[in-house]
């Protein structure tokens, strides 16, 4: 196995550990919004400001653990697509190799068929693999940009959360977990981008 | 890799075998190729690591599109873990195995081969005008096991019953079956499983007429080495591990 598909393997298989975190992640935020929603109605009018932010929230968290499912789905079809693309890389070296051996042989010139053909399969997995990427990192941007939409809210929470008295604790624990949370989402998220940048489609 | 022509009448047998260039931690074996005027079987193709010298070889003896026939006498790696790579190679070719294997087989790697099971009884494959029978040598030592025994030839190809560990620089056939002996004992104790098993195998080959017996791994039996083997296997207990 070359270097290349090895890193490619760990890049795919890392994908899916990184968003496995994510979605306990945006979980935690789901709960977290529930958890507000239900501090926000005790403090009444107190708290009005805030009611509206736990509803954001909560669909925040909703949308992120749809993306994340969907990204995992499309990370098994890049997974599989690299055994894919790793079979037919194996079989192009081992006919050229046959080819070469057989230079002597009376029907040599026979292979040159399988030999094309193990390099145009081995090309438009290389091309598939290279656009299965350009979109996942696509889908990965939307999180990214879920988990940029959870600090505004977040900050915003703070702000109502000083506003309402007795439950300014409370309600400003929920803010610091969504930060929180946010913060994680983004730096796995973006680890995944990294990895996977160097086989964008350029 | 070594190429000797075992037979040569309105089709040929070729088997290939002691490769120069293969890696030395993995076992040497035998392959053979069953050629008629435009088809070609092979038989117990080998593993993944020989497909490049394999296929380089039979391309003296016939295109890559007459090509058209596997068989798999059993499941195991040095057997046809090179199924995946033939798979991508040939476009119409079937590959004939044990029906209780397929699934198994298929984790090599079978898109375009069409898979044909043999039944536990045994079965024929026609490669134009040529019959093979399938000869069943279940436990022989895998659990899903077939020989392949042509009339015509008068060769049973009896994987890895007769088998032998040998240098690469071993004569294909053996020159000396007294001194041969030690060279199979330790084989057939270990891997054959069933003395019942091998017993029935006896049994039914000696309803054969043999000129060639050609195993998997080693040298092949011809004349009346071929009684002497029998005889020698029907004597020897097996299953020795246990």
């Amino acid at each position: 196995m070359t270097n290349q598909t090895k890193s490619q393997f760990i890049a795919v298989a890392s994908i899916t550990s990184e968003l496995s975190a994510v979605m306990v992640v945006a979980k935690e935020i789901s709960l977290a919004a529930a958890n507000a929603k239900a501090i926000a109605f005790r403090a009444g009018d107190k708290a009005k400001g805030f009611q509206p932010i736990t509803d954001f929230i909560n669909e925040l968290a909703k949308e992120t653990i749809e993306l994340v499912t969907n990204i995992n789905i499309y990370a098994l079809v890049l997974y599989r697509l690299t055994v894919d693309e790793f079979q037919k890389t194996i079989a192009y070296n081992k006919f050229e190799l046959a080819a070469k051996m057989a230079e002597d042989a009376v029907f040599a010139k026979t292979m040159q068929g399988p030999v094309d053909h193990a390099k145009l399969s081995m090309q438009d997995c290389q091309r598939q693999f290279k656009r299965d990427v350009s979109q996942l990192l696509g889908q990965l941007e939307a999180v990214m940009h879920h988990a940029r939409a959870a600090r505004v809210i977040a900050a915003n929470s703070r702000i109502e959360a000083s506003q309402a008295g007795e439950y300014l604790q409370s309600l400003q624990a929920v803010a610091e977990s969504v930060d929180k949370a946010a913060h994680t989402i983004h730096d796995n998220v973006q680890r995944c981008r990294i990895a996977l940048s160097i086989y964008r489609n350029s | 890799m070594k190429m000797t022509k075992i037979y040569e009448g309105s089709h040929q047998w070729i088997m290939f075998g002691r490769d120069e260039g293969k890696p030395n931690n993995i076992i040497d074996t035998n392959q053979y190729v069953v050629r008629t005027p435009n088809r070609c079987l092979l038989l117990d193709p080998g593993g993944a690591e020989l497909f490049a010298p394999m296929m380089a070889a039979v391309l003296h003896h016939a295109p890559v599109d007459q090509i058209t026939d596997l068989f798999a006498s059993h499941q195991d790696p040095d057997v046809i873990s090179s199924l995946g790579l033939w798979d991508q190679a040939l476009t119409n070719a079937k590959l004939h195995a044990p029906a209780v294997w397929e699934g198994f087989l298929r984790h090599y790697s079978c898109e375009s081969i069409e898979y044909i099971p043999i039944p536990d009884n045994g079965g024929t494959i026609k490669l134009e005008s040529v019959e093979l029978q399938l000869i069943p040598a279940h436990y022989l030592h895998s659990s899903g096991n077939f020989h392949v025994y042509d009339p015509q030839a008068k060769i049973l190809m009896s994987g890895d019953v007769g088998a032998a560990i040998e240098g690469p620089d071993s004569p294909v056939f053996v020159d000396n079956f007294a001194a041969h002996v030690e060279k199979m004992r330790y084989w057939h104790q270990r891997w054959m499983p069933s003395n019942q098993a091998k017993r029935v195998w006896i049994e039914r080959v000696r309803n054969l007429d043999i000129d060639i017996l050609a195993p998997q791994h080693g040298r092949m039996f011809k004349g009346d080495d071929v009684k002497r083997f029998l005889d020698w296997f029907d004597a020897l207990q097996v299953g020795i591990a246990v």
